[in-house]
């Protein structure tokens, strides 16, 4: 099993914190309300417990985005919201002017849109905290069981993973989702790299 | 005779695309706003517009928003282009600043739009 030494797991959490921070801002942009997010957790275990651990929060079908990074360490970033609540969201976004109608035929890709901006807001403040450039793919939408979010973007089942989870609530509209960064290990080895070289940098000693 | 302003706002989501119109239009409702969902698109229709203000996303399928902007800097020398894009990478904005673009963070808001368009003082 892979070991962070306590050092590398507080600098892990306070760097996703910042990005967490920028994505929060982000979010509250878009839907006009506060949003609170909770410190990242961070656990290793195979991709089925990973989705088990999502999963047992909320049993119902939930929507969620994905996009994956490439650069100085690769992750699968997904972005997951009930899916009941997304046309909620999706009117907070463009507000009441739009009919129904056209708000429904535009809830995929506005969820794509949210999720975009959310995942990119995150990664990309961790990209700049390291001085580097990660390049993401286009979102992808899925509709399922946290579970099937989870292995529709990639992965054996078996496989060991770093799973970093981030909790958010809408509050005034009282809608919770999370976001989850899934590393594989040779992605974390990569990620450690990096943590390492900011805290040589912030600690001076580089 | 037909002077109109005219804004191409580029971007492959549609909700994007609408909230840029929308804020573009609460400023200046006599503007008029096309839209096209790609960067080729966007080559194709801009040289006919004539716009004053383009906004394009970075991370569309095909070409993309930045080899997209190299071709409409030269082909719409006149046009202020934009990057409009969730990507806050300091290397992004890097890009857009050796481009001679500017850089505007999603997601759209009625203030970055607004802001934008002060900015740009134009009719």
């Amino acid at each position: 099993m892979f070991n962070l030494s306590e050092l590398q797991h507080d600098a892990l959490v306070e760097i996703f914190n910042i990005g967490v921070g920028h994505a929060a801002r982000a979010m509250s942009e878009i839907v006009n309300e506060e949003v609170t997010m909770s410190v990242p957790s961070i656990s290793f275990l195979n991709r089925a417990d990973a989705a088990a651990m999502l999963g047992n929060k909320d049993t119902s079908r939930v929507c969620g985005v994905s996009q994956h990074y490439e650069g100085a360490f690769s992750t699968e970033a997904i972005l997951m919201f009930p899916e009941d609540k997304s046309l909620d969201i999706v009117r907070l976004m463009v507000g009441e002017s739009v009919p129904l109608k056209e708000l429904t035929e535009m809830e995929q890709e506005a969820m794509s849109e949210i999720g975009n901006i959310i995942l990119n807001s995150c990664v990309g403040t961790l990209a700049n905290i390291f001085s580097q450039e990660l390049s993401g793919s286009l979102p992808q939408y899925h509709v399922g069981t946290s579970e099937e979010i989870l292995t529709a973007s990639g992965g054996q089942a078996n496989t060991v993973v770093l799973m970093l989870h981030i909790d958010f609530i809408l509050e005034k509209h009282q809608i919770h989702g999370y976001v989850a960064f899934i590393l594989d290990l040779t992605a974390l080895q990569d990620l450690q790299e990096q943590v390492d070289r900011y805290l040589a940098k912030v600690m001076g000693s580089a | 005779m037909n002077e109109t302003t005219t804004v191409l706002v580029v971007d492959d989501s549609r909700v994007s695309r609408l909230m840029a119109r929308q804020y573009i239009l609460s400023a200046k409702p006599q503007w008029t706003v096309e839209e096209a969902a790609t960067g080729e698109e966007a080559i194709a229709k801009a040289g006919n517009l004539c716009p004053v203000l383009i906004l394009i996303d970075v991370n569309m399928p095909g070409i993309g928003g930045v080899a997209a902007a190299e071709q409409l800097r030269t082909s719409c020398p006149k046009a202020h282009i934009s990057l409009v894009t969730a990507n806050v990478q300091n290397a992004t904005r890097a890009k857009a600043q050796e481009m001679g673009i500017g850089f505007m963070e999603k997601p759209i808001t009625e203030a970055r739009i607004h802001a934008l368009i002060d900015a740009l003082a134009l009719d």
